[in-house]
């Protein structure tokens, strides 16, 4: 929290009659931030995929303010981010390699072998078979998988700071063990990347 | 109160939108999107249209050429005027909103209210691009071809059942309808039918994307608004256009030359 403004990759603060909701996290970090509830949360997390908060919101990203951003600085700010939640879930009617390709295919960059490379590589690594996996429809996954489908969306797109919200909801112990291992797959591609994992206080 | 300005307003909006994207259509998953609307709507329903559109157009020949006691001439008018010219074309329309009006309506609504669109926009994927775009163009070429496809069976349903029931073979039946048929008939009904197809995708996307709240109720809400207002629309375009290119009223029986 005691970070210096230029390292932050994050700076959040909101203030409502309820509660004030501040989270610091230093580039490169790991933090975890407490929220009092799901709405604090849902409102975090939206602030910085939209790379914009909403009044009565502070925020910082990578060192800038989101108040005075034009539209294009914010895009490539919001590029910038990833995120494994229900706020960015999958498309229902695409199955998990078009739900994941997605974003690839229509930014026109990284290629989609690169993906196909990324996702079997990945899905592997959790154990998945991954020709399997990726032909199901969002329906006909569980919890985990569609948070692992979630993670190798996020991680297609090589982000700087990657959110993890509420990630052990909904998962047993034994796939919350797995889930703990988004983490280390992420630094293993991305060294000096800072994870965020953002949580309720009730769920902590 | 405002509620028809502001869908008439959003359906301007969302058809300028669409219009300024087309050449988005190259991106890959957008023309993916596209095909697979195509063959939703012109190739799966193509297969249920064939029995329906014969009858139609044995039904409509037997039944004019039994009021109106016709001849060859008549009987070929009629399948030109009534089957080819304006029956084919709304038959086609009909078709498309039962099937995919519906279909894309309550999709866009229940993504809207799920939170699937708000996910495609944090993905820096555009609405526009990715879920109207393809939908309207497909709509419209699908219902293009569906109008031509209802249009050739229908008339030939008039023609193969028409000996039966005047003094008139088969061939002489053609040649006359042949004779008969202009150009015009055939651009008539490809700028109808493009247009019908347009107004039916605008206007069950856009009710699919502004649903009046969000939650499950609002899905078949959505729909109902979407089915009637494009049913009205089509009506509307196809009076309008009847007028404007033949000077004759709706669906060209009222001052039909025959």
């Amino acid at each position: 929290m005691s970070a210096h403004v230029s390292e932050l990759a994050l700076r959040y603060r909101r203030k409502t009659a309820r509660h004030e909701v501040q989270a610091a996290v230093a580039k490169g970090a790991v933090t975890r931030v407490h929220v009092p509830d799901d709405d604090a949360k849902a409102h975090l997390v939206t602030a910085v995929l939209k790379a914009r908060g909403e009044p009565g919101e502070e925020l910082e990203l990578f060192g800038e303010s989101a108040a005075a951003l034009a539209w294009p600085r914010r895009e490539q700010l919001r590029a910038r981010v990833g995120a494994v939640s229900p706020i960015v879930g999958l498309i229902t009617n695409l199955n998990a390699w078009e739900n994941i390709a997605l974003p690839a295919a229509y930014h026109g960059a990284p290629s989609l072998e690169q993906v196909a490379a990324l996702a079997h590589e990945v899905l592997a690594a959790f154990g998945a078979e991954p020709r399997r996996f990726l032909a199901r429809i969002p329906d006909e996954l569980g919890m985990l998988e569609r948070k692992m489908a979630w993670f190798v969306r996020s991680l297609v797109a090589a982000p700087e700071l990657m959110v993890f919200d509420a990630l052990e909801d909904g998962l047993s112990y034994a796939e919350c063990r797995h889930a703990a291992r988004f983490e280390t797959e992420y630094r293993a591609r991305q060294p000096q990347g800072t994870v965020l994992y953002v949580d309720t206080k009730e769920d902590s | 109160m405002f509620q028809p300005l502001r869908e008439i307003e959003g359906g301007i909006q969302l058809s300028l939108n669409v219009a300024a994207r087309a050449p988005r259509l190259r991106v890959a998953p957008i023309f993916e999107s596209f095909l697979r609307q195509v063959y939703f709507t012109g190739v799966t329903a193509a297969t249920g249209v064939v029995l329906r559109a014969c009858g139609l157009g044995v039904i409509i020949i037997a039944v004019m050429i039994d009021m109106l006691d016709a001849d060859v001439d008549l009987a070929v008018k009629i399948l030109l005027l009534l089957v080819f010219r304006e029956i084919g074309p709304l038959v086609a329309a009909v078709v498309v909103i039962l099937r995919t009006g519906t279909a894309v309506s309550a999709e866009l609504a229940m993504m809207r209210v799920s939170g699937q669109t708000r996910a495609l926009r944090y993905l820096g994927i555009d609405l526009y691009d990715y879920l109207v775009l393809p939908r309207v163009a497909g709509i419209m070429l699908a219902t293009a071809a569906l109008t031509l496809y209802v249009q050739f069976l229908a008339v030939l349903g008039g023609l193969v059942l028409s000996p039966f029931l005047i003094e008139a073979s088969f061939t002489e039946l053609t040649d006359r309808l042949f004779d008969l048929f202009a150009p015009l008939d055939f651009y008539y009904s490809v700028v109808k039918s493009l247009l019908f197809g347009f107004v039916i995708a605008v206007c069950c996307c856009w009710h699919g994307l502004n649903p009046a709240d969000l939650t499950q109720n609002a899905v078949p809400k959505a729909v109902t608004r979407a089915v009637t207002q494009s049913a009205l629309l089509v009506l509307l375009i196809n009076a309008v256009f009847a007028y404007l290119v033949f000077g004759i009223l709706f669906f060209g029986l009222v001052k039909a030359n025959v």
